[in-house]
């Protein structure tokens, strides 16, 4: 149904390997769609990337554009029922991830594959000692005993830099603050050495000074262990900070993907640009911000063409009515649209 | 504070307002001694770090909670001395925007019941000039006349923020005091506001109190800048000077430790170590001292006052004169790709273009 993934679901072009790639792959994901029950069409429709051993992928998008469906549908953790993954497959291990029975599935969870999330809080057990969790996460997948179980839950505090760490393994998730909840979640996530790390929104909730500790740290855990991240979040800042490749969702399909410096030097596709010139700036202010007008649309609402056309300032009848292919160049900067680049496009006001 | 010239609006002194923390005796100082004026006209903004009572200047700014000590003095007159009448009234040109528009919409009324009640309450006009005036808010705002009939949860969250905007400006305030008021929403959606309340701000000639966390969008917005931290100011200046050449370290800490949009950028300085102290339990001297990175003896045991450095410019820094510290500047000097640039700028041209043909 959608034309962009017969090349983006080409073997050995996913965005993470596009640049230096040195790390091998750890994870494909090719042409997975996603219905949910009692939408007209998939909202999750054709997406692929790559991930590498030792690399970072983002995948950027406002509310709603399908970043975290993506992942949870990766990590198997929708609903059933609810959303049915109507096509594609997330290649981990030489394994089809959509296709593991339930057992193996959870033999893959938070061991070679691990997951943190925004709220700290709503993922630790509050009636546990967060020592105890983080030993539980470990015994789950190891075969150790109670005290090594202990000691290394002990070993990742450190490793995660929580002061005092032999005080903090007795405390309860309510006695952290925000930032070392996170870290807390961080260690129980790669206690068990993952591959894959999958981040979503992992300090959205915390104070800009923490978040920066915690982006460090991230990247310093990455660096020793080799794995391979994906890194979900809304805020481009944090892209550049920490992404090799980046991934930009628009209402369920990755509208433009590449290498960092390529995505923020050369953006093509106008959601890439409208996101990044509607955003302020730390610079001196130069009067208004452009805009993205409108809101995403509900799935009832999507054109059968170009999903961002009716939001689009290039749009013409042409991106409503056909999909634009998923093109890619050598360079591993791929887009999908019938406009760009959209310097070819005459004057202001030239809409077709 | 030496100009008696200066209109201000609004002016707090040694504000207090502290909260026991449940049953264990102890007291979370939210709001600590805080003193600011802000001035007709202009944009204040307030940045503090997430959590711990963060809207609870706001809320003391607009006497929906009685501070534990100290006064807001609005148009010359305290507060605390008005009869509930006079509160009334004060309250019309003393609105409010909150952080998250679903909670504070009541989801039972219609738009048109939400935008209309304050004309109940603050004018005498009629049911069907109360109608049309209905309308004149949502247009004026970006939302039609007809969304009167809708309910709140049939709207986006930058819709429901341009109704709850709407509904501020029924009362014809004269300040608005914006809590987080884009801080809920998606960066395309929260420049739509950002230019929407700056836009009212001119044609009504509003002031703007913003309290909020995102730099950036204070950069964008304002004219001065005051910065909390753990329930005291630290730095209160002209936005340009504090962003270029700010005066306290923990200002410092916070310009370093934004994310800026450009790849491949060198780290710039050291993280900002530790974590955000208890309001429970706040360091002895300058509260910022166990995080900050030029603390010396004197700033454990002495609690540095705030302090005139420089043109309009306050600091609470026992080492204020000695320090040099960075701003934005390395940060965004190096500027973006032209070629980016030239495409964001042709966006702009073609986004309002449209914008401007479909009215």
């Amino acid at each position: 149904m959608s034309v962009e993934t017969v090349e983006a679901g080409g073997r050995a072009n996913g965005p993470a390997n596009a640049g230096s790639g040195d790390g091998a792959t750890v994870l494909r994901v090719s042409d997975l769609s996603v219905r949910f029950a009692g939408q007209p069409v998939d909202t999750i429709d054709g997406v692929s990337f790559t991930l590498s051993a030792g690399r970072t992928l983002c995948l950027v998008g406002e509310s709603g554009c399908g970043k975290s469906v993506t992942s949870l549908a990766t990590m198997r953790l929708l609903p059933e029922k609810a959303a049915r993954i109507t096509s594609g497959e997330a290649r981990f291990e030489d394994r089809d991830m959509l296709r593991l029975s339930r057992r193996e599935i959870e033999r893959v969870r938070g061991d070679r594959m691990a997951m943190i999330f925004q709220e700290p809080m709503t993922s630790l057990n509050p009636v546990f000692k967060v020592g105890d969790q983080v030993a539980e996460a470990v015994a789950r997948h190891r075969k150790v005993g109670r005290r090594e179980a202990r000691e290394r839950a002990l070993e990742m505090f450190r490793r995660v830099q929580i002061p005092a760490p032999e005080r903090r393994l007795d405390d309860y998730p309510h006695q952290l603050s925000g930032g070392m909840r996170q870290r807390v979640m961080i260690a129980m996530a790669l206690a068990n050495d993952p591959k894959l790390l999958i981040a979503d929104e992992p300090t959205t909730a915390l104070d800009v000074t923490i978040q920066a500790q915690i982006l460090r740290l991230m990247r310093t855990l990455q660096d020793e262990s080799g794995a391979a991240m994906l890194l979900i979040t809304h805020d481009l800042g944090v892209v550049a900070d920490i992404a090799d490749e980046v991934a930009v969702m628009y209402a369920g399909r990755i509208v433009e993907s590449g290498p960092v410096e390529t995505i923020f030097n050369d953006p093509q596709h106008p959601y890439t640009i409208g996101l990044m010139s509607s955003m302020p700036t730390l610079g001196a202010p130069k009067g208004r911000l452009a805009t993205i007008p409108g809101s995403v649309p509900s799935p009832f609402e999507f054109p059968p063409g170009c999903r961002f056309a009716t939001r689009c300032p290039f749009a013409q009848t042409r991106c409503f009515s056909e999909v634009p292919p998923f093109e890619r160049n050598d360079d591993g900067h791929g887009w999908a649209c019938w406009r760009t680049p959209i310097e070819t496009i005459a004057e202001a006001g030239g809409h077709a | 504070m030496s100009d008696r010239r200066r209109d201000i609006v609004i002016e707090t002194q040694d504000l207090v307002r502290h909260f026991s923390s449940g049953g264990s005796g102890r007291t979370v100082r939210a709001v600590d001694g805080v003193s600011l004026s802000v001035e007709r006209g202009e944009t204040f903004a307030i940045v503090r770090e997430s959590g711990c009572g963060k809207s609870t200047l706001a809320r003391l700014l607009l006497r929906l909670i009685e501070p534990t000590a100290g006064t807001v003095v609005y148009e010359g007159r305290d507060l605390s001395s008005l009869s509930p009448r006079q509160m009334r009234a004060a309250r019309a040109r003393l609105q409010f925007v909150f952080q998250d528009p679903f909670s504070s919409l009541n989801p039972r009324m219609t738009v048109g019941t939400l935008v209309g009640e304050p004309l109940i309450v603050h004018t005498g006009l009629s049911r069907s000039e109360r109608r049309t005036r209905v309308g004149e808010l949502l247009e004026r705002v970006g939302l039609r006349a007809e969304h009167a009939e809708r309910y709140p949860h049939e709207f986006s969250g930058g819709q429901r923020q341009r109704v709850a905007i709407a509904r501020a400006l029924a009362s014809e305030p004269t300040v608005l005091v914006g809590d987080e008021p884009v801080s809920a929403l998606d960066v395309s959606v929260q420049a739509q506001i950002i230019n929407l309340m700056e836009e009212l701000k001119s044609d009504f000639g509003l002031t703007l109190v913003v309290i909020a966390h995102d730099l950036a969008v204070i950069r964008h917005m304002s004219d001065r800048v005051a910065v909390m931290y753990l329930g005291e100011i630290v730095e209160l200046a002209p936005a340009d000077a504090l962003f270029d050449a700010p005066g306290h370290p923990y200002t410092e800490a916070l310009i370093a430790a934004i994310p800026v949009p450009r790849p491949g950028r060198e780290e710039h300085g050291e993280a900002l170590g530790g974590d955000i102290p208890s309001p429970l339990a706040p360091p002895s001297g300058c509260r910022f001292h166990p995080r900050c990175p030029y603390a010396v003896d004197r700033c454990t045991r002495e609690k540095p006052m705030l302090e005139t450095a420089g043109r309009g410019r306050l600091v609470a820094c026992h080492r204020q004169k000695e320090l040099s510290l960075a701003g934005v500047g390395a940060a965004v000097a190096a500027g973006a790709n032209e070629k980016a640039l030239r495409r964001f700028e042709l966006y702009r041209q073609h986004a309002e273009g449209n914008a401007a043909g479909s009215g």
